[in-house]
């Protein structure tokens, strides 16, 4: 058991500023296409947020005597990543207490940016989405003039509507153009993103290709629509924030295991709760709670896999002796 | 604990170093389940401190002599005892729609773990005034975190007050589930920690007769000693599975084998 929770909080070995220095550089994309789709409101929201994270980061260092690592860019990646999974028109003070939570109750207690057990971005909005579940999931059409209106695809599918996917429309569908939002609807850009990640750091894409593995597995044994797979497959895909969080929270390397095979299971974990919330739960985007599941699971998921015996190997002396 | 330990010093122990939401973590459920308003967290926090002081008593001064396995469900007897008409005083009377609300927790209450680890702790290990202290002591400082957490759930979670309307700009709904009290009180108990002085003074043992009954089983860090190594053999008071080495000479003595040595050869 001690052996889990120091998994938990094992030091990270690169530094803050490596690891989410490239985080942080795929999500001005992210932040680009909402100012794209919904004008400057949405810029002013990743302001608020990102402002709200980096001073209680400071303010929570100042009253735990921590030194203050200028830096560290994980507040503003939080800050941003929190903002850009709100519709544009959601009040301040939302992604503000989001991520005043993230940072204050996610990433400090825990020891800061490399220590933390949870994704702090994907803590804030799950607390978002609990208290303000009105204002979070209220998307509005863009500033272009949305597919469907201020219809999000999430809403749609929850509530058994069939989106038809022709090539009029699916351009719309993979490009964004669609009520929900504000910087995660973007397909094509979070594979780009994705692109970018599998040059940089090539193993952290293990456990989103096993995450999106599952999704579309699960897509396929259990659509929310009676239709064809590809009408079925492409709105889940797009809808919400789920392509956003397989590049930017299922593969942080601070909460995601280290060895190949504990990824692709961690994936799968986050992939089936994921989907099994949206088949079941009450919310429309419950994938921050499926990778908060996920992180909790992730020492019983590298416990489990590395106490699998290995058939055809010879134990060495010192597991003999151990024995 | 010595006998003649003022109100004053139980109560620092009892509310404060050892508190029993915050630092012993047995009071945990029902504040977690039922405090969720001011009003609430008061009833619930009264039907506690109420059978911990009866239970305790009750316990002090009859059930020295009986065995653990009859002592439990003893206690858990007495809870009833007590809660049942509480119980049934909010079936019949309902007070502004409180009853409602508390009638599933209530229950809960009469197994409370803190009664059990305040009987079992000090109340069949010690004298009346000192068992009196501790339970009045554990219950206050229950009571405050009770009443805080209610009032600081009720605020943030439905923005009122004692049933009365604040009308607070933002409300945040998760305070009113579970999370949202964990949450609190982890950060209660870190605060605790952070005012309480950072080197833990010597503690003291508020039982009496821990020698006859070493493990204890509930909670045994609490009120047990932890006096430095060296101090503790000068006194001769090596601990072996909580029996101190001369009292373990003097029983082997009595049963006819003696310790020779470093050799330990029985005879």
């Amino acid at each position: 058991m001690m052996a889990v929770a120091n998994g938990v909080v094992k030091q990270n070995k690169g530094s803050a500023a490596s690891i989410y220095g490239d985080y942080l550089l795929m999500l001005f994309a992210p932040c680009f296409m909402a100012y794209w789709y919904y004008g400057v409101r949405s810029l002013l929201v990743i302001a608020a947020s990102v402002a709200a994270a980096v001073i209680t980061d400071i303010l929570a260092g100042i009253i735990v005597n921590k030194k203050i690592d200028i830096s560290d860019p994980g507040s503003v990646f939080t800050g941003a990543a929190i903002a850009v999974m709100m519709p544009s028109s959601v009040p301040y003070y939302v992604p503000v207490f989001a991520s005043v939570f993230a940072v204050a109750v996610v990433k400090i207690p825990f020891g800061g940016s490399l220590k933390v057990p949870f994704v702090p971005a994907a803590a804030g909005f799950a607390f978002a989405s609990v208290c303000f579940s009105e204002q979070v999931f209220a998307y509005t059409a863009g500033v272009r003039g949305s597919l469907f209106g201020a219809t999000s695809l999430g809403s749609m599918l929850m509530n058994g509507r069939a989106v038809y996917v022709g090539e009029a429309s699916v351009y719309d569908i993979i490009g964004g153009n669609v009520a929900g939002p504000m910087g995660t609807g973007c397909a094509i850009l979070m594979v780009a993103c994705a692109f970018y990640l599998l040059i940089r750091h090539p193993k952290a894409l293990i456990s989103s290709a096993s995450f999106v593995a599952v999704c579309v597995l699960m897509v396929a044994l259990f659509p929310r629509v009676t239709a064809s797979f590809r009408t079925n497959l492409v709105p889940e895909l797009c809808s919400g924030s789920l392509l956003f969080a397989a590049v930017f929270f299922v593969t942080e390397p601070v909460t995601q295991p280290e060895k190949v095979i504990n990824k692709i299971v961690y994936g799968a974990v986050c992939g089936a709760v994921c989907m099994a919330m949206r088949l079941l739960g009450a919310y429309e985007e419950p994938v921050c709670f499926a990778v908060l599941l996920a992180n909790a699971f992730r020492p019983i998921i590298d416990s489990a896999i590395n106490n699998i015996p290995k058939f055809g190997k010879k134990a060495s002396r010192k597991e003999v002796r151990a024995e | 604990m010595n006998n003649s330990i003022s109100f004053k010093d139980a109560l620092k122990k009892g509310a404060v170093r050892y508190n029993p939401v915050l630092v012993q973590l047995v009071g945990l459920c029902p504040v977690i389940a039922a405090s969720t308003t001011f009003v609430q967290a008061a009833i619930l926090s009264a039907a506690m401190c109420a059978q911990l002081l009866v239970i305790s008593i009750i316990a002090n001064a009859l059930m020295k002599s009986l065995p653990r396995w009859i002592r439990m469900p003893l206690y858990l007897l007495i809870g009833l005892a007590i809660v049942c008409p509480v119980l049934y005083y909010f079936e019949t009377y309902s007070l502004g729609g409180i009853s409602l609300g508390m009638k599933i927790y209530l229950p809960l209450t009469a197994v409370n773990s803190v009664v059990a680890v305040h009987c079992e702790q000090v109340a069949v290990k010690s004298n009346m005034k000192l068992t009196v202290y501790d339970a009045a002591a554990s219950g206050i400082g229950g009571t405050v975190i009770f009443l805080l957490t209610g009032a600081v759930r009720e605020i943030l979670g439905h923005s009122t007050f004692a049933g009365v309307r604040l009308n607070l700009p933002v409300t945040l709904k998760g305070m009113t589930l579970p999370f949202g009290c964990l949450i609190f009180l982890g950060f209660l108990a870190a605060g605790l920690k952070k005012i309480l002085p950072r080197t833990e003074p010597v503690r003291e043992d508020i039982s009496e007769e821990v020698k006859e009954e070493p493990a204890a089983e509930l909670a045994p860090e609490a009120y047990s000693e932890s006096v430095p190594e060296e101090e503790s053999k000068a006194n001769g008071a090596d601990d072996v599975f909580g029996i101190a080495e001369n009292d373990l000479e003097d029983f082997l003595k009595s049963v006819g084998i003696e310790l020779n040595g470093e050799g330990d050869s029985a005879q």
